[in-house]
């Protein structure tokens, strides 16, 4: 039984692997600066601004991000500007301590994390369709550079969710951590309990106006078309 | 192998809600040629015309009692609105100058038609980067064809085109 | 810098924790007649908009081409285009000038000129306009039954206590997405058990929340989000053409339902072209229009925040509400949203709509503590209930919430929670336990509630989907359970969907299953003496002057 699934799994993965090719036939590079010129003829809205970016050392582009084969594995992906053009959360969690509590949460669960940075969109649902895609188990987690985060499942309409934490504010380093582990409960076929949540009806009041300067200039980074890039984090 | 368990009851019993309301749309075509177009004066028709509404298998609304639902002369297939009920609520729509809303139920009333599953089906076909323009061209086919749609084969034909031009087909994200 | 006193306490006043910023056009900051929004204008050629708002029609996006094709009365479109703005917004304060009269130009301009149109006119002028133009001449209000551990008695009994206070229509959605058809179950048993007539709904993702419907778990629907740019739509994960054949879909299973939009949402999801709010709005409203949909909920919505944080913002918020109701859709009228931490500016967010009244002055007031709201809080809650009913004692305005007695109260929570235990009973469902009915018969929120074991629960919610559970078994559990009047009423909900009045604009029922809609019971405001008067409307009146705490002058015991 559980080999037929892994030949329609695989089938499933060529055929993504191919139509990756097909659509990337063009590679942009975006760490190459002198290149911008490319970026902007993907009809990027407004103003993809290179210029923005500020590379950090401990998060490492390595080429085009492919599809994972293995099944104990979750992808998080992370909004375009997160890291390297904004570096905290809108309570000013580091983005380098985020990543880090939700990778730890994934390994105490005995799982791989892979990172990738989505450009194609800004929005934590559709980044995490794009990553649940690219995760040889199914399940993803995004996050934005606000703080925004979601745990989703490859079967699920985009806006669908399995677990969705759409009030950053409340959002601690042991939330993160909390994530990362449910996520992986699920990628191994587990029914958690929802990580729980403080329901504060007044953090949006206060912090929407700022979420939405913070969105803007997630979404300045987007990219049309251009494909997700596997991402090697360090936190030493 | 709860996953496959799951997708093999859940592909089974979208075959057998496909052979269900396939039977019963069967039998359901027999329009009720309303002699006049109805106005705001003949709402609501729960009391105004109660007797001009009929479920989808022939019942009129004094059978959709609690004690027919218990025993099971009444089921959920009953329980649904008809095309002549929708057109009735057009005309009424239209006749306090909501023509809009009288296209609306037009279109719906198509959709009786159509199993929920394939329904459902038809709307994320419908959603960005989801189709080819071949893709919901077929649809299209199959609304005019298949479930006598007209007017929404129509709206398929048309988003095949404005998603060609305004880049929401499948690959185009 | 030697801190001045009064500032200092001034700064410590809870306004000082909300949100402002100052404008920024560009990026779509700025409330109404942005710098970037388009001049009015159409050509027409053969019956065919080849340019619209200064737009050709090569140009054109999908949600251009969608207006044009559907969303404009082209009849008058030459006539409605070439009246002067000023001449329109003086018509829609004008108590001489008929509802209907000033449709006929209304919904034959461009989402241009509508903008010009409400940007005419201040607050006040606003507030006699809406007074005039929403479709239903009996306004009403709507409300939220949530609670954070989607705890299905609680929900039940709160929906319950709502029902008996009056709201016409409650919205649940999710703490946990999994959960939806126990919550729209939960919402349905307890609304119909406090009041026979209530409808309701289980906002969740959109091709979800159908498949609710079409078992007949809902009535209605409402969160069906259209936004003003192609971009936003499409992050939306929908375009004009897939949310219209939605819509037709609903209408197919003899649903009611409503677009919503709002203020905001651009600028929360990142792309407004910069342009202004009011005149991103337009767009949605015209989208809504075209789609042949009754109903739109608008006026901030869940991005209050943005408007709320401009200047002249909340004036925009009611203009919005406005533009829908002129355009001949039922507005609900947003006041939904936790919007400021100061008691000063919540009563203002809603005191525009609370006095003109609307379809639903608030489509969604929180009938739970707001802490247990998982639509992230309201503008008002239930603490605030007596507040509210206070003021529409005062000013003599109905907003759609009765005041009642602790003893009905705790009479029809214990009803409800027993009823949705029976359900839970004949469906197979987690056992509900008699501790649990009483705490949840007692309980203000979640807190009170013992707890239940989340993950069974949801297992169990994905099984009676599965085992295609329908309204009918919930009518059978109700029935072999002794509930026949709960059984009774939820039967006639889908007897109701088989009829369809309730799908035609601004529609609710009253606790006999008459339904009341723009076409019976049309606003017909035109000026005093005119239109809905609470003191006309006796019953309703005497109720809300009944308030329990009110001393009784006649019969003191000093």
């Amino acid at each position: 039984m559980s080999q037929e699934i892994d030949e329609t799994l695989l089938r499933s993965i060529i055929k993504d692997v191919i139509g990756e090719m097909k659509n990337t036939d063009t590679p942009i590079s975006f760490n190459d600066s002198g290149n911008s010129a490319a970026t902007a003829t993907q009809a990027a809205p407004s103003s993809s601004q290179t210029s923005d970016i500020k590379p950090v050392d401990w998060f490492k582009h390595v080429g085009v991000a492919k599809p994972g084969l293995s099944k104990d594995e979750v992808v998080i992906a992370v909004a375009p500007a997160f890291a390297e053009v904004l570096t905290r959360t809108m309570t000013k969690l580091p983005h380098k301590d985020v990543l880090r509590q939700v990778i730890a949460g994934i390994e105490e669960e005995g799982l791989k994390a892979r990172v990738v940075k989505v450009y194609r969109t800004s929005d934590v649902s559709f980044c995490s369709v794009d990553a649940d895609q690219l995760s040889g188990s199914g399940i993803s987690v995004a996050i934005q550079s606000k703080g925004t985060a979601i745990i989703h499942q490859k079967d699920q309409e985009p806006l669908s969710n399995l677990e969705l934490f759409p009030q950053a504010p409340v959002l601690t380093l042991d939330t993160y951590r909390a994530i990362g582990k449910n996520a992986a409960q699920y990628a191994k076929g587990m029914s958690p309990n929802p990580v729980p949540t403080v329901n504060d009806q007044m953090a949006r009041v206060q912090y929407q106006a700022l979420s939405a300067l913070m969105h803007i200039q997630e979404t300045k980074q987007v990219v049309p078309g251009k494909p997700s890039d596997e991402i090697q984090v360090s936190f030493n | 192998m709860s996953e496959v368990d799951s997708l093999v009851n859940k592909i089974m019993s979208q075959l057998k809600d496909e052979n269900s309301s396939a039977s019963s749309s069967t039998s359901t075509s027999t329009p009720t040629n309303s002699d006049s177009e109805l106005g705001r004066n003949d709402y609501p028709l729960f009391e105004k015309h109660p007797d001009k509404v009929k479920s989808p298998t022939g019942k009129s609304l004094h059978d959709i009692t609690l004690d027919n639902v218990v025993d099971g002369t009444v089921g959920p297939k009953d329980l649904r609105i008809t095309p002549d009920t929708l057109r009735m609520q057009g005309q009424i729509a239209a006749s306090a100058g909501r023509v809009a809303i009288q296209k609306n139920f037009q279109r719906a009333a198509e959709l009786t038609q159509i199993p929920d599953d394939r329904l459902l089906q038809l709307y994320n076909a419908l959603r960005p980067y989801r189709s080819s323009k071949q893709e919901l061209l077929d649809m299209s086919s199959e609304l005019r064809d298949k479930y006598n749609a007209p007017v929404c084969a129509n709206w398929f034909a048309e988003a095949a085109e404005n998603y060609e031009k305004n880049k929401k087909l499948k690959g185009d994200n | 810098m030697k801190r001045q006193k009064r500032f200092e306490k001034l700064e410590k006043r809870p306004v000082h924790l909300d949100g402002f910023v100052k404008e920024w056009d560009d990026e779509g900051l700025v409330a109404l007649e942005g710098k970037n929004d388009p001049k009015p204008s159409i050509k027409l050629e053969n019956g065919e908009i080849t340019e619209l708002d200064g737009k050709k029609k090569e140009d054109f996006d999908l949600i251009d081409k969608y207006i044009a094709e559907y969303g404009l009365n082209l009849d008058n479109a030459e006539m409605a285009m070439n009246t002067d703005s000023l001449k329109i917004a003086h018509m829609l304060v004008d108590p001489n000038v008929s509802r209907s009269e000033i449709i006929k130009y209304t919904t034959a301009i461009t989402p241009a000129k509508a903008e010009e149109v409400i940007s005419k006119l201040n607050f006040g002028e606003m507030i006699v306009a809406v007074q005039k133009m929403r479709p239903r001449r009996t306004p009403a209000t709507q409300c939220h039954i949530t609670n954070t551990l989607d705890n299905p008695v609680e929900i039940a009994a709160d929906a319950a206590e709502a029902a008996l206070r009056g709201f016409p229509e409650q919205e649940t959605t999710t703490a946990i997405a999994r959960y939806a058809p126990m919550n729209a179950i939960s919402i349905m048993v307890g609304s119909q058990t406090g009041r026979p007539g209530v409808i309701t709904q289980c906002s969740v993702e959109e091709s979800e929340e159908l498949s609710l419907g079409m078992r007949g778990f809902t009535a209605y629907a409402e969160t069906i989000s259209v936004y003003g740019t192609d971009r936003v739509f499409t992050d939306g994960d929908d375009t004009p053409w897939s949310k219209g054949f939605l819509a037709s879909c609903y209408a197919s299973r003899g649903l009611k339902m409503r677009f919503t939009s709002g203020a905001g949402s651009e600028v929360m999801m990142g792309y407004t072209e910069g342009k202004s709010m009011l005149y991103l709005e337009a767009r949605c409203i015209f989208i809504t229009k075209a789609s042949g949909v009754q109903g739109l909920q608008n006026g901030g919505v869940s991005c209050i925040g943005i408007p709320g944080a401009v200047p002249g913002g909340i004036r925009e918020v009611l203009g919005e509400n406005l533009m829908c109701m002129m355009m001949d859709i039922e507005c609900a009228s947003g006041c939904d949203q936790a919007f400021s931490h100061s008691d000063i500016r919540r009563t203002e967010r809603m005191i525009g709509q609370f006095i003109a009244g609307t379809d639903y002055i608030s489509s969604g007031y929180a009938a739970e503590e707001n802490r247990d709201n998982t639509f992230a809080g309201s503008n008002m809650d239930v603490l605030d209930y007596d507040d509210y009913c206070a003021m529409e004692r005062d000013l003599a305005v109905n907003g759609g919430i009765l005041p009642i007695h602790e003893e009905d109260a705790i009479k029809i929570r214990n009803k409800a929670a027993k009823a949705i235990q029976a359900v839970f009973d004949g469906l197979g469902l987690p056992a509900i336990t008699d501790e649990e009915v009483e705490a949840a018969t007692y309980a203000s929120n979640s807190d009170d509630m013992p707890k239940r074991d989340m993950v069974q629960d949801m297992k169990a919610a994905q099984d009676l989907m599965d085992r295609g559970i329908t309204v009918s078994d919930i009518i059978k559990a109700l029935h072999d359970h002794g509930f026949n009047d709960v059984a009774q009423a939820v039967l006639a909900l889908a007897q109701q969907k088989v009829c369809g009045d309730y799908l035609q604009t601004s529609a609710i029922f009253d606790k006999n299953w008459h339904c009341i809609s723009a076409i019976d019971n049309p606003n017909d405001y035109q000026g005093p003496g005119t239109g809905y008067r609470l003191w006309e409307d006796k019953d309703t009146w005497d109720k809300i002057k009944d308030i329990p705490w009110a001393m009784d002058p006649q019969h003191m015991d000093f």
